[in-house]
């Protein structure tokens, strides 16, 4: 389990000047930049599907509202059955490849139970 | 006497509140701090995916979609796809590091990004106020099924439903809370599930009660007893499947779609969510499970909504019915459905469901907010050497205080859709607290002052256009404002932190702390 919440103390902290910051851990900014890079490319094709909707719905009604299975139109048919099941599977990827970068980290660096402690570090 | 005790409606809610009281009952010993704010951090994913679910699947959810859906037509189940962006949205950018960091409230997060107590305070403050304007709309779904099918006043329906709230958070803490979400969000899939069945067992299938809805346009039959201005009730089944019916612009639907997208990431009572489970891979399964079954939530909700037009419409349901379809409102569509499809027990069943939804809802968000309350307000700045006992204590008084706070509330928002007021919390939490988590987490160059002015101009900015639309420039004038405000709140971070560009000095610290695959598992 992860370490315990600690109440930080609330001595001023210092502040520094970005540019006088030192640089982020390559590891860690290596983890951030997967992180994102992944998190971005699948935020950008969700929603290029999600805003295709109303731009379908305005711009293109004839196809929009079409009737595609007895009253229901085109559109109904993606906003409430695809865009649901598109939710999940957005999510399903992330977490799939998520899990997949986490296993090569933990293959390279292997887990000890001594080092629990160290990792889980309140900041304060 | 015996017959009232022994009707369906009456013995489902009474099997609900008991199962209610028991779990709490079970779960009172709350030992310390953790236990009481984060249920000890010791919920599995599965535990922990239900009660996100429990949370994120409210009243707006199980009563306010299908009324949505009911009235609005497309409009209306445009907002359940909306709905669904968020917490998918949370899952990719936020859950896992959130739970990485570990703290008790939301506010937490500010008071060790920034090592601030101004940004903690005014993060109290943001908490509060979508709270406060999340948890009207529930008290107003229960007081009008409490109304509606118990016959008690609004007023009482406020007050009942506090006094449920201070016994089931105040003594189960979020230990208690939990499971009773847990619990709850399979009462009311259960609830949907059979509805589903029942409507589609009895012909009511989806193509074709669309069909029957778009066809039909002018005055329905017979329905002139229950308006209030005596004619028969008009529709137009052509507006009613199309859209600009609610939405009048396209901005107008690109509006709705980022304030609710981004909303989710911004709820307090969801993000706290994130710190009960054991580990940031707990977080992200817990995510993944809460988000399917939303999906399925949402799609159930407008298929019902719509079958509740359906029955309406072909005006063969019986007068009660058909009263209730009326004098209602959109909000009490559901359970006016189920009494149509299934009689007393199918309603009974919804009734306690409903209850569910609030009473799960509600309770998110009296612990996220007896948090800020108690930890972040009390904690920090009156009484800081508390000891653990004084903190469980300290949250308890928060949640009586917050009863009255949100009972006044509820009493202001009696004729309200409670979908739509849930979107404007929504608004308000996409405005706010979203941009503070995404570039907190992901942007170092973030600075306390930036924090500050985003959370300030996005909590003046949405409540400006929330509450005073009358002085808004008609070009910036949105049904749900997220396209002016959720920017508004961006730019104001971005903005004066590059201007400030004093960040902390441990910022690398805290993205190691966040960010950090070797402690994922742990």
């Amino acid at each position: 389990m992860a370490a315990e919440y600690q109440d930080y103390d609330y001595v001023e902290a210092s502040t520094v000047k970005f540019d006088d910051l030192p640089p982020l851990d390559p590891q860690i900014k290596e983890n951030m930049r997967g992180e994102l890079t992944t998190g971005l490319i699948l935020t950008a094709i969700y929603f290029t599907f999600i805003f295709s909707i109303p731009v379908l719905n305005w711009y293109f009604p004839e196809i929009a509202f079409k009737p595609i299975w007895g009253g229901m139109s085109l559109t109904w048919f993606l906003t409430t059955f695809v865009t649901m099941a598109m939710a999940f599977i957005i999510a399903l990827i992330h977490t799939v490849l998520y899990e997949r970068r986490l296993k090569n980290v933990e293959k390279l660096q292997p887990v000890k139970e001594d080092d629990e402690d160290a990792r889980n570090v309140t900041i304060s | 006497m015996l017959e009232t005790l022994l009707s369906p409606k009456m013995l489902l809610t009474i099997i609900l509140m008991g199962t209610i009281v028991y779990i709490t009952y079970l779960t009172k010993k709350n030992e310390n701090a953790s236990d009481f704010f984060v249920g000890g951090r010791g919920f599995g994913w599965f535990t922990n995916g239900s009660a996100i679910g429990g949370d994120y699947l409210s009243a707006a959810t199980f009563l306010g979609i299908a009324g949505l859906t009911f009235q609005l037509g497309y409009d209306g189940a445009y907002y359940a796809l909306c709905f669904s962006i968020g917490l998918t949205l949370l899952a990719i950018f936020v859950a896992g590091p959130l739970r990485r960091f570990g703290a008790y409230t939301v506010a937490d997060f500010l008071g060790y990004r920034f090592h601030s107590k101004r940004a903690r305070l005014v993060a109290v403050l943001v908490v509060f106020s979508i709270s406060g304007f999340y948890a009207a709309p529930q008290l107003l779904g229960a007081a009008q099924i409490l109304s509606m099918f118990f016959g008690t006043s609004y007023e009482f329906g406020i007050i009942f439903t506090c006094a449920v709230m201070i016994f089931y958070v105040g003594v189960g803490g979020m230990k208690g809370t939990t499971i009773n979400q847990a619990l709850e969000l399979w009462i009311r899939l259960a609830a949907f599930v059979i509805m589903a069945v029942v409507a589609i067992y009895g012909g009511l299938h989806y193509d074709k009660v669309l069909d029957g809805i778009n066809s039909v346009t002018g005055p329905i039959a017979d329905t002139s007893p229950y308006a209030l201005d005596g004619k028969d009730v008009e529709v137009d089944g052509e507006a009613w499947s199309g859209t600009g019916f609610y939405f009048p612009t396209f901005w107008d639907t690109i509006s709705i779609t980022i304030a609710l997208a981004l909303g989710t990431i911004g709820l307090p009572h969801i993000l706290l969510r994130f710190y009960t489970n054991p580990s940031a891979k707990a977080a992200r399964k817990s995510a993944l499970m809460a988000i399917g079954i939303a999906s399925v939530f949402f799609l159930f909700a407008v298929y019902l909504g719509t079958v509740g037009r359906g029955i309406f419409i072909s005006g063969e349901a019986s007068d009660q019915v058909m009263s209730d379809m009326v004098t209602g409102g959109n909000n009490m569509v559901i359970p006016s459905t189920a009494q149509a499809l299934g009689g007393e027990w199918l309603l009974g069943l919804v009734i306690a469901g409903a209850f569910a939804a609030v009473f799960s809802n509600l309770s998110g968000l009296f612990i996220a907010s007896s948090g800020a309350l108690a930890h972040d307000l009390y904690g920090t700045f009156i009484k800081k050497d508390m000891t653990e006992k004084q903190r469980v204590m300290a949250g308890k008084v928060a949640i009586l205080v917050l009863a009255v706070v949100y009972g006044a509330l509820g009493l202001l928002v009696k004729d309200a859709s409670i979908g739509h007021l849930v979107a404007l919390a929504f608004t308000v939490a996409a405005s706010t607290f979203a941009p503070i988590f995404i570039l907190g987490i992901w942007w170092r160059r973030m600075t306390e002052k930036g924090a500050i002015a985003g959370l300030l101009v996005g909590l003046i900015v949405s409540m400006w256009m929330i509450f005073l639309p009358g002085t808004v420039p008609d070009f910036l004038t949105f049904k749900v404002p997220g396209i002016v405000t959720v920017p508004a709140g961006f730019l104001a971070v971005i903005i004066v932190s590059l201007i400030d560009r004093r960040v902390p000095a441990d910022v690398n610290d805290f993205m190691k702390k966040v960010h950090s695959k070797e402690a994922e598992s742990i």
